[in-house]
């Protein structure tokens, strides 16, 4: 009874979320390469141009803002596969005096989110002289959430494989970077896929900690183009395509990983 | 884990060596969580406008909060999108997933999550800027498509994000589209370890997928829709990229949130001990939340 009519519907809804799940997209990029001032679906092929992406990059110094958001995902990526891993090693096969306590830190910081520390963040980083500086944008992406997740997963390591490389001889830190680290790898992965999702696309502490400045993220320099040229759409929706085409050809990429680093996060609760 | 005391000397100093493989992100984690949270509850206590040290002023900044009409707003407003955008981002989802990991055609049903993520890996600036202009009143896509199919007179435009109560719709209804993608996939992995045949057992006793949804489904899911609401919850709660850029807290206060009037005091009016006190309201809500999700998902569990 509720069988067909209710597939139908169900079907139906679901072809409605695609479409709308796309339809942004498609038309951001169409707009990215004409002279309108409208969104819409009259596409002039014949007045197609590449002059608003020229125009971001001439006057808009979009060059130095994908340049500076490209280093920031970088290091932030780099800083925190070392930094997770190294912690989860020490929570997981060391256990030494104070790591409770310790770990008990790492979970309660899980419940500050950047929205509330952002001020006394802006303050501190001031104080320190390191204020919007390419390293101090990319430090909040360190969090204990990852060293949560890589140390789930060293948790499934036997510790007698290590015990084994102890009696040949090996070293602690040799232990962790032949052993443990080639183990951990698919985790890994997925932390940087989030980290660099969430790099690329952080908005707030840019916005804060560059202010004025000259230098700005390509988040920064899309929604400063917002506020300057309300009526050109093509322009603005040219700096659109260009934030959005770096996380999307990476998903495109590498979508096993951003599924799991996802799903990975329903291990939080 | 055995006693310290059995251990030899140098089995101790092995063990203490962990504090340094963690000190390199205890020390980030001090830098950029733990000092300003304490940091930040002790400018709530101050005036301070960041060109002169900061004054303790006592609890001025959290009487002047009770008394605050914007700010009481924001509150309203935050509720209410939570509210607003909380249901449908929990419960399309979970359908969806129930669908889409019992469906007959898995490639299709993978093709749809695939799709369905692409606005997850959008940043919400961008989103909500090209939805801004999808909404505009003059040339937006929706005014366009209700001309076309003469929905709505060809001069008249419904102007979307020009009513306060309008805005915050559209806005919630972005964010909801903007996560269906990540929540179906955390459901969609749920519904996997549901065991098949439960559904097989159902069906022979007659139960239709209404009737498994709601009885094999959900209870199965219990605790990931438990983890997905929670998660919805705080992201509302600090909701701020896609109204910046949708409609920056517009139109008259009508979509300003939380996070909008910390940005806005701290950083536009300069009163940085004031903001730090409505950051540290929106703190004990985000604990709140997180412990009483604690306390719940114990009952639960038992």
């Amino acid at each position: 009874m509720i069988g067909k009519i209710g597939k139908f519907i169900l079907n139906f809804i679901v072809a409605i979320l695609l479409i709308l799940s796309v339809l942004p997209f498609i038309l951001m990029v169409l707009a990215a390469f004409q002279h309108t001032q409208t969104l819409d679906f009259k596409i002039r092929w014949d007045a197609l141009t590449f002059d608003n992406f020229a125009t971001l990059f001439q006057y808009h110094g979009f060059g130095s803002a994908m340049l500076l958001s490209a280093s920031v995902v970088v290091i932030a990526c780099v800083m925190n596969i070392i930094v997770c891993s190294l912690a989860a090693y020490g929570f997981t096969f060391k256990r030494f005096p104070g790591s409770e306590a310790m770990f008990w830190i790492y979970m309660a910081t899980m419940m500050v989110p950047r929205q509330v520390t952002v001020i006394a963040m802006f303050v501190l980083f001031n104080k320190l002289g390191i204020l919007g500086t390419t390293i101090s944008l990319a430090l909040p992406a360190i969090d204990a959430f990852g060293v949560f997740l890589v140390r789930q997963f060293m948790q499934g390591i036997p510790e007698s494989l290590l015990e084994a490389a102890k009696i040949d001889g090996a070293t602690d830190w040799m232990i962790f970077r032949k052993i443990i680290l080639p183990l951990v790898k698919p985790v890994l992965t997925a932390l940087t896929v989030f980290t660099f999702l969430a790099t690329w696309n952080d908005f707030l502490w840019p916005l804060v900690s560059l202010g004025s400045d000259e230098s700005q993220t390509v988040t920064l320099a899309i929604s400063k183009l917002q506020g300057a040229f309300l009526t050109e759409y093509g322009l603005v929706m040219a700096g659109t395509t260009i934030a959005f085409s770096v996380p999307f050809i990476a998903y495109v990429l590498l979508q096993r990983q951003f599924v799991e680093g996802v799903a990975a996060s329903g291990i939080k609760g | 884990m055995t006693k310290p005391q059995n251990l030899t000397f140098k089995e101790r100093v092995d063990r203490a060596s962990g504090i340094l493989y963690v000190l390199p992100s205890f020390s980030i984690l001090c830098l950029i969580a733990v000092v300003p949270i304490i940091y930040t509850a002790y400018l709530s206590f101050t005036t301070y406008d960041v060109f002169s040290a900061p004054v303790p002023n006592g609890v001025e900044n959290y009487r002047q909060l009770l008394h605050d009409e914007n700010f009481r707003l924001a509150l309203l407003n935050t509720v209410i999108f939570t509210a607003l955008t909380v249901p449908f981002q929990t419960i399309i989802p979970m359908i969806l997933a129930d669908q889409l990991v019992r469906s007959d055609h898995p490639k299709l049903s993978g093709f749809v999550r695939s799709t369905l993520f692409i606005p997850v890996v959008a940043s919400l600036i961008l989103v909500g800027m090209v939805w801004q202009y999808m909404l505009a009143a003059n040339g937006g896509t929706f005014n366009e498509m209700l001309h076309f199919f003469h929905l709505i007179s060809d001069d008249y435009n419904i102007n979307f994000l020009g009513t306060r109560t309008g805005a915050l719709f559209a806005v919630a209804f972005v964010s909801i589209w903007k996560h269906i993608g990540y929540f179906l996939v955390i459901f969609y992995a749920g519904v996997q370890d549901i065991p098949r045949e439960r559904y097989e057992a159902a069906r022979v006793d007659g139960a239709n997928r209404v009737q498994q949804f709601i009885h094999i489904t959900m209870p199965g899911l219990r605790p990931i829709t438990f983890l997905v609401v929670i998660l919805g919850t705080i992201w509302s709660f600090q909701v701020f990229d896609l109204v910046y850029s949708m409609t920056g807290g517009g139109p008259a206060g009508g979509t300003t949130t939380i996070v909008i009037s910390i940005f806005e005091e701290g950083f536009k009016n300069m009163q940085m001990g004031y903001a730090s006190a409505i950051s540290m309201f929106l703190f004990v809500c985000v604990v709140g939340i997180s412990v009483a999700q604690q306390l719940i998902y114990k009952r639960i569990e038992k």
